[in-house]
């Protein structure tokens, strides 16, 4: 019997295979076609404090092996969303981590406080210090010293509630960041949310993004998210959760070799909704195959070329 | 909803760019109404890497008089469609569906008049086949709602009309403009429209122009119009929030709403104009 179970920090999971914010909607969008209870946890898409509208459309376009977009955080704010999702997400059979943004240093411990409060049912809470959407564009995780702050205040008004810092790539040193999230007392960080892109209509002479810039995330960015999850996990000061293009059993085994200790399903739930699932059946042979009798014995255990 | 791979029975040219492709099916096809969409995805390749949107033409019955596939009419654009037009029948695809909100019960009344632009006219045609009581879908027995259906459909050239004769074959009474007078009478459809004045309630598929006109003529005759939106989707079932569109609030507001899941077919009145 294979041992699909995983832990980083606070935090344990059924197994190491989760879909990621933004990407899986509030889980309902995906009841009819996601066997729930197969996952080892859901990310629902990230809330801020009050309602934001988005950015314009179009929000998302279709490049090589991958995809652009501007979302721009649409929501109905955090008070829709413990009414209105909470409730439904509470009830699946699997863990669920809520994902939260703040545009102040306050809005952080405001937003976090309400979670610890209020959220009962989550498993964890993905602090989302990272989205290259958001207008005034501050994106608090490509600064050591603001991350460790926000982390530090949330985990103040979170004592026990399992805390992951979610980074961006669009840094020098996604390390850096990665150390002063764990230095704020973080269980984890996700590596990586989307890298900065655009696309353009030369004839138009415009960018084909309502809000002209983009994130690019899906099957083209699977390697550079390997480099950044790989830079990080070998320090071996924070447990890591891979997210970028993964997509098929192999993907999920090389960032688990890299050194995360679970992954994100991210794009792929757009194009092949079952994704998720179909890796984590595949798990238990990828393990056997490597003499594994868990996920934990192949984690980090990439040999560096001598 | 149901995620499947779907042979393909048949992809055949139907008009200038324009084919009609054939995918088996049997449950979805039981479970689909006049108005909803599925997505499409070329199997197997990452380019393109993200199914496409496209809506129910219209079901096929096997001789007992069941659902057992879907077609689709599509117009080659780019990439996808551009793939999908060299498929051969016995190779498949991934299907997902039946997703969106299918076309409103107008309740009963004379005339239902559907106005198309480009490759818009493609929700209508089983639509008009359950007003008219030729077909039930979604398992509702096929049931007569209306006495007749009008399609005021406008191409660029005639080349491109696409299933004129399947609207004609099931009892409509097709009006025709074209950008270029090849076809019918020379202008907007919106134009003709106009020429021959109302009769009951519009539904409305096309360019988004069009769909404004439509939606202000509407407003002026004092008739209810549902218009069917064609808007990029990345996922199609309410994942990604790239669908959006501004659709007024109950406090004189808007907000954006996803076209995959409270629509593709709105109330025209609902829909921000800009
Ligand atoms: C609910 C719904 C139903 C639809 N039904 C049909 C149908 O029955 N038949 C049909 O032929 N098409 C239909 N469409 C449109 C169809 O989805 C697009 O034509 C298709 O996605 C184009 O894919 P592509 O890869 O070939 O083009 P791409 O390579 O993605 O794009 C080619 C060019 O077309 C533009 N473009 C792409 N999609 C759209 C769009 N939706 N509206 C305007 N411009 C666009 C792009 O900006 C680009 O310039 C429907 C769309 C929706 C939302
Ligand atoms: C359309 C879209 C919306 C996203 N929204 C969010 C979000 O709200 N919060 C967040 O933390 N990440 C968001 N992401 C980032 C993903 O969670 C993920 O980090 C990124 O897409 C890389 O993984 P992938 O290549 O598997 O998609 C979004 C990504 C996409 C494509
Ligand atoms: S296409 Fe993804 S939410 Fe509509």
């Amino acid at each position: 019997m294979i041992d699909l179970s995983v832990t980083l920090g606070r935090l344990t999971l059924q197994n190491p295979v989760l879909v990621a914010s933004g990407t899986f909607g509030y889980a309902k969008e995906m009841a009819g076609l996601v066997d729930f209870q197969k996952l080892g946890g859901i990310v629902p898409k990230t809330v801020t404090q009050s309602p934001r509208a988005g950015n314009p459309p179009p929000r998302t376009v279709e490049t090589a092996s991958g995809l652009l977009n501007a979302i721009g955080l649409d929501n109905d704010g955090l008070e829709h969303f413990l009414e209105q999702y909470l409730p439904y997400l509470r009830s699946l059979p699997t863990a669920v981590i809520g994902n939260i943004a703040g545009k102040t240093e306050e809005e952080w411990v405001t937003m976090a406080a309400r979670v610890a409060e209020a959220g009962n049912g989550l498993a964890g809470l993905e602090l989302n210090l990272s989205c290259p959407n958001v207008s005034g564009g501050l994106d608090f995780a490509t600064n050591p010293a603001m991350t460790e702050r926000i982390v530090r205040r949330c985990r103040e008004v979170c004592p026990t509630l399992p805390l992951i810092a979610k980074l961006t790539p669009n840094v020098t040193s996604i390390a850096e960041i990665a150390s002063a999230a764990a230095a704020g007392g973080a269980d984890a960080v996700t590596c990586v949310n989307t890298f900065l892109g655009m696309a353009i209509n030369w004839r138009h002479r415009r960018p084909i993004l309502g809000n002209g810039l983009g994130g690019l995330s899906g099957p083209a960015i699977k390697p550079l998210a390997l480099r950044c999850v790989w830079q990080v996990a070998r320090l071996k000061t924070i447990p890591v959760i891979a997210v970028g293009g993964i997509a098929t059993i192999d993907d999920a085994m090389e960032f688990l070799v890299a050194g995360a200790s679970a992954v994100q399903v991210g794009t792929a739930n757009f194009y092949d909704p079952i994704a998720s699932v179909r890796i984590v059946d595949a798990l238990p042979a990828a393990l056997t195959q490597l003499g594994a009798g868990s996920v934990r014995d192949v984690v980090g255990t990439l040999a560096w070329p001598t | 909803m149901l995620q499947l791979t779907a042979t393909i029975l048949e992809n055949v040219p139907v008009a200038e760019r324009t084919f009609r492709i054939r995918l088996d099916c049997p449950a979805l096809a039981r479970a689909i109404r006049p108005g909803q969409f599925v997505m499409l995805r070329l199997p197997g390749t990452h380019d393109p890497l993200l199914g496409r949107p496209f809506a129910l033409y219209d079901t096929v019955l096997d001789t007992q008089g069941q659902p057992i596939a879907v077609d689709v009419v599509y117009l080659v654009v780019g990439k996808m469609t551009g793939k999908l037009s060299q498929y051969q029948a016995g190779q498949s695809l991934t299907i997902w569906g039946p997703l969106g909100q299918p076309f409103r019960d107008v309740g009963t009344s004379s005339c239902v008049t559907c106005v198309a632009g480009g490759i818009g006219q493609t929700p209508f045609l089983a639509y008009a086949r359950q007003l008219l009581g030729q077909r039930g879908y979604g398992g509702d027995p096929a049931k007569r709602s209306v006495e007749q259906v009008r399609l005021y459909y406008g191409v660029r050239s005639a080349a491109f009309a696409a299933g004129v004769g399947d609207f004609r074959a099931a009892g409509v009474a097709v009006h025709l403009a074209s950008d270029d007078g090849s076809l019918g009478t020379r202008g907007f459809v919106t134009e003709l429209l106009e020429s021959h004045g109302p009769i009951g309630p519009l539904a409305g598929c096309g360019p988004e122009p069009m769909l404004h006109r439509l939606a202000a003529i509407a407003e002026q005759w004092g008739v209810p119009c549902q218009v069917s939106l064609e808007t990029p989707m990345a996922c199609g079932v309410g994942a990604c929030f790239s669908c959006v569109t501004k659709v007024k609030t109950a406090h004189g507001d808007w907000d954006y709403r996803r076209v995959c899941v409270d629509g593709p077919v709105f109330d025209a009145a609902q829909l921000v104009r800009e």
